[in-house]
């Protein structure tokens, strides 16, 4: 469990002293209750969303961790990878055009 | 404590399937409206039209052929984001006749009105059925209205019933697909489905998000015109959205079916579905066709679509395999294969 | 979608699926502990394409699923008086009680409605004054915070016609009681992602500890199960057994101090059954004695509920991770999604759904291995 979605704050407001907002999830608006990441967030800002209320505020820093860790896999392939073209192009011998037979 | 004053518990005489009563899930287009069928309508109206299960029936009349649809249309809000009841009731009718390659001429309507209903909005949605009548050529020549207790209806229930031409060498059906054919579909889909949910009770969220309610008989033109008779089946992909028009083909036919492209679906109504945990493949829409055409005409089915306004995101999203017949499946973005089966009834929105 | 749509890259994801293929010398075997995640699984095919590398074990993360009978059926019994507006998420409108299910309520005229968020159900019971409104309070410990503030604003509004009938579960209990089972095979756990944003992983450290697995919290995402799978691989290759967590960007030690905070407040922790599975010590939640006037087992007769599951269904197996779906006679002949004898196969995120609706080109049914 569970479903929660991200979307960023719109507005902020106070029902009868519960802290509200409206949250966009991309072209989808509803309101949303914000009590318990009052302290932390505000217009703007993205948040995780759970049956209607904001359960975290997103880390956008962290957020790009798995791509960072993913870019840094695709270098050290590629540099593999280059290694391993080096390697067989040594392990074989190429014909030069013009050899005798 | 609150006791109550008639102890009445639950008292199913059968365990765990409502063998008695008629449940809402019967009119999703999922696993439970195919057995209602199969179980109650087939075996006592079955015929050899009806056993085709077409969007429509091909029916020799004095020596022609003419094609003849019926659609019941039951929506609450009967005005929606992107039109009404109205429009939905000429749009569905002319649709079904279009999926079976007919042109058509004549639409009969009947009405049961909720007593209590504003005649502002009946007026509205009439105006709405006749305005789309006249952009699909098409003349509402007869009908009937009846009146039910409040309480009933939901304001207002409407069936249209449709009377079309079918030029020769033009017949789409369910039974025609074969292994080797392209699926197409013709736009972005769940647009409908979400528009109406936007707007329920208990859901209610704000979203840029319309119904795609609109005439498909321009794409279906377009798509003779170019391919004739390389168009296999025609579906509109309504209730129960593009997984059951699918895997209405794929049991008709007796095929298997594998995409490998999801259809375009709008932003809104990606954000949308993700909330309530949907899956938009299993989304109602009212503009939106899945088409089966044959392999070498693929291409210029696809521009054929493309040329026109409604179907300018049409993409290719499959073929018809021999494998697994009755199956729709669909190949993961990692390689790996999952089923697209009918649901049993309606998808319900989801916390997990 | 902004930080959603990024985390289903299929390059990227591939990407990962070759790592984990890399680092793994043996076939390790994995619990994914959250519905939400079996869901992408199976979806996606991810135990499909790594089924060399990884075996996953699908544990009991479905709320709906472990819903106790009983609890079902006083909720069916309060859904048909006619006094009462039954409102409840989604999820819980076909799972099957002894008899029959709430969409069938629904269908003999007992007023069920659907709610996105618990507050809806205040809502109702706000422009309902003459009705009862009941709110099925189900889920783990993600759900806990949303349901403890329902109740929380019906007293602030003093509200006395709205109540709640609850079968809140919690996540550690559960992974201790898998843990303890001799026959258990886990190596390593993806911990629920949204479950520990309220939480924070504390809890798992001792687990951790105790039992020598490696716990990595993962969230929900194609690129997030496979970013925590190769994190729980590359601690099973190196020996180790810590908490780690994958899902950063919603996450923390210590977790959402306010949400925990009013959980605790209007709720304590009790007993509860897990359907299929018994009762484990503690593993619930219950209102606290000074919320005792929204407590709808309190508030209407439901003693004389009982409640007999069909003796076909293996759902506790399934749930305990013991069997496979399709390894339980019943799957996908007596027991599919239309025809249900076990929660698992009704809820859409139950291990035995997924497979049924995702997965059943790579398995035959009825009980074959």
């Amino acid at each position: 469990m569970c479903l929660g979605i991200p979307g960023r704050i719109t507005e902020m407001t106070d029902d009868l002293g519960l802290a509200v907002g409206t949250v966009d999830f991309g072209g989808v608006r509803r309101e949303v209750c914000l009590e318990y990441v009052a302290d932390e967030v505000r217009v703007g800002d993205y948040v995780v969303v759970h049956v209607g209320f904001a359960i975290s505020k997103v880390d956008e820093e962290e957020a790009q961790r798995t791509f960072r860790i993913l870019r840094e896999m695709s270098e050290l392939d590629d540099l593999d990878w280059l290694a391993e073209v080096a390697d067989a192009a040594e392990a074989v011998e190429v014909p030069q055009p013009g050899a005798g037979s | 404590m609150i006791v109550p004053s008639t102890l009445q518990g639950p008292s199913c005489a059968v365990p765990h399937v409502e063998r008695q009563r008629v449940q809402l899930g019967h009119g999703s287009g999922g696993k439970l409206s195919a057995a209602l069928l199969r179980e109650h309508f087939l075996p006592r109206f079955g015929n050899r039209y009806l056993h085709e299960l077409g969007d429509g029936a091909v029916l020799p009349l004095g020596g022609d052929e003419v094609v003849l649809s019926t659609d019941t249309f039951v929506v609450n809000p009967l005005e929606f984001p992107g039109g009404n009841i109205g429009h939905l009731a000429v749009h569905g009718t002319v649709n079904d006749l279009a999926m079976m390659g007919a042109e058509p001429k004549y639409l009969s309507v009947g009405f049961v009105l909720e007593e209590g209903l504003e005649l502002d909005v009946l007026a509205t949605i009439l105006d709405s059925m006749i305005e789309a009548a006249r952009a699909c050529d098409v003349e509402i020549v007869t009908g009937d209205t009846k009146v039910v207790e409040r309480g009933k209806a939901d304001g207002l229930y409407v069936n249209t019933t449709g009377l079309g031409h079918a030029p020769g060498g033009f017949r789409p059906g369910p039974r025609r697909a074969r292994p080797g054919d392209a699926v197409l579909v013709s736009g972005p889909i769940a647009r409908h489905g979400m528009a109406i949910m936007a707007a329920r009770e208990g859901l209610a969220f704000d979203a840029d998000i319309e119904s795609d309610t609109c005439s498909l008989l321009p794409l279906v033109a377009a798509l003779r015109k170019r391919v004739g008779d390389g168009v296999r089946c025609l579906r509109d992909a309504t209730r129960g959205g593009v997984a059951s028009a699918l895997n209405e083909i794929a049991s008709a036919s007796d095929v298997g079916i594998l995409l490998e492209t999801s259809p375009p679906v709008p932003g809104p109504v990606e954000a949308a579905c993700e909330m309530l945990g949907l899956d938009p493949l299993y989304v109602a829409n009212e503009g939106v066709m899945v088409a089966f055409v044959a392999p070498g005409v693929a291409g210029s089915a696809l521009a054929a679509l493309r040329a026109h306004p409604a179907g300018a995101e049409a993409v290719l999203v499959g073929h018809v395999v021999e494998e697994h017949p009755g199956i729709v499946a669909l190949r993961t973005g990692l390689g790996g294969t999952r089923v697209v089966d009918l649901l049993p009834g309606d998808q319900l929105p989801r916390i997990c | 979608m902004r930080y959603l749509s990024e985390y289903r890259d299929p390059d990227l994801a591939r990407r990962l699926v070759d790592r984990i293929r890399d680092t793994a010398t043996r076939r390790w075997t994995l619990m994914e502990v959250c519905g939400g995640q079996t869901h992408t699984i199976v979806k996606q095919g991810i135990d499909e394409v790594l089924s060399e590398a990884v075996e996953m074990i699908h544990g009991p993360g479905c709320p709906v699923c472990v819903t106790p009978l009983e609890q079902i059926d006083r909720a069916l019994h309060l859904a048909s008086r006619p006094d009462v507006i039954f409102t409840s998420f989604g999820d819980m409108l076909r799972v099957p009680g002894s008899e029959c299910d709430l969409l069938q309520v629904k269908a003999r005229g007992g007023e069920v409605r659907i709610v996105y968020s618990p507050l809806d159900a205040v809502e109702i019971a706000r422009a309902h004054p003459d009705r009862e409104v009941v709110f099925f309070a189900v889920g783990f410990e993600t759900t806990a915070p949303a349901n403890a503030m329902a109740v929380w604003r019906a007293r602030q509004l003093g509200l006395d016609n709205f109540s709640v009938l609850v079968s809140h579960v919690t996540v550690p209990p559960a992974m201790v009681a898998i843990l303890e089972d001799p026959s258990c095979r886990v190596q390593g756990f993806l911990a629920a992602g949204h479950v520990c944003t309220i939480m924070g992983w504390t809890e798992y450290e001792p687990l951790a500890d105790r039992y020598g697995v490696p716990i990595v919290v993962t969230g929900f995402e194609p690129l997030d199960i496979l970013e925590g799978m190769w994190m729980a691989v590359q601690q099973l290759e190196e020996g180790r057994h810590e908490v780690e967590n994958q899902y950063v960007r919603s996450v923390r030690r210590e977790g959402n101090r306010p949400a925990q905070d009013l959980v605790a407040r209007v709720f304590r922790a009790v007993d509860r059954g897990w359907r299929g599975i018994g009762t484990i010590p503690a593993s619930g939640l219950g209102l606290r004695e000074e919320f005792a006037a929204f407590d709808a087992e309190l508030k209407f007769d439901l003693g004389h509920v009982r409640a007999e599951e069909p003796v076909a269904c293996r759902a506790g197996d399934v749930l305990r991770g013991q069997i496979k779906p399709f390894e339980c006679s019943a799957f996908g002949t007596e027991c599919t999604p239309e025809r249900p004898l076990g929660a698992p196969m009704v809820s859409a995120e139950g291990a035995c759904a997924a497979y049924f609706n995702f997965g059943r080109l790579r398995q035959p049914v009825g009980g074959a291995v």
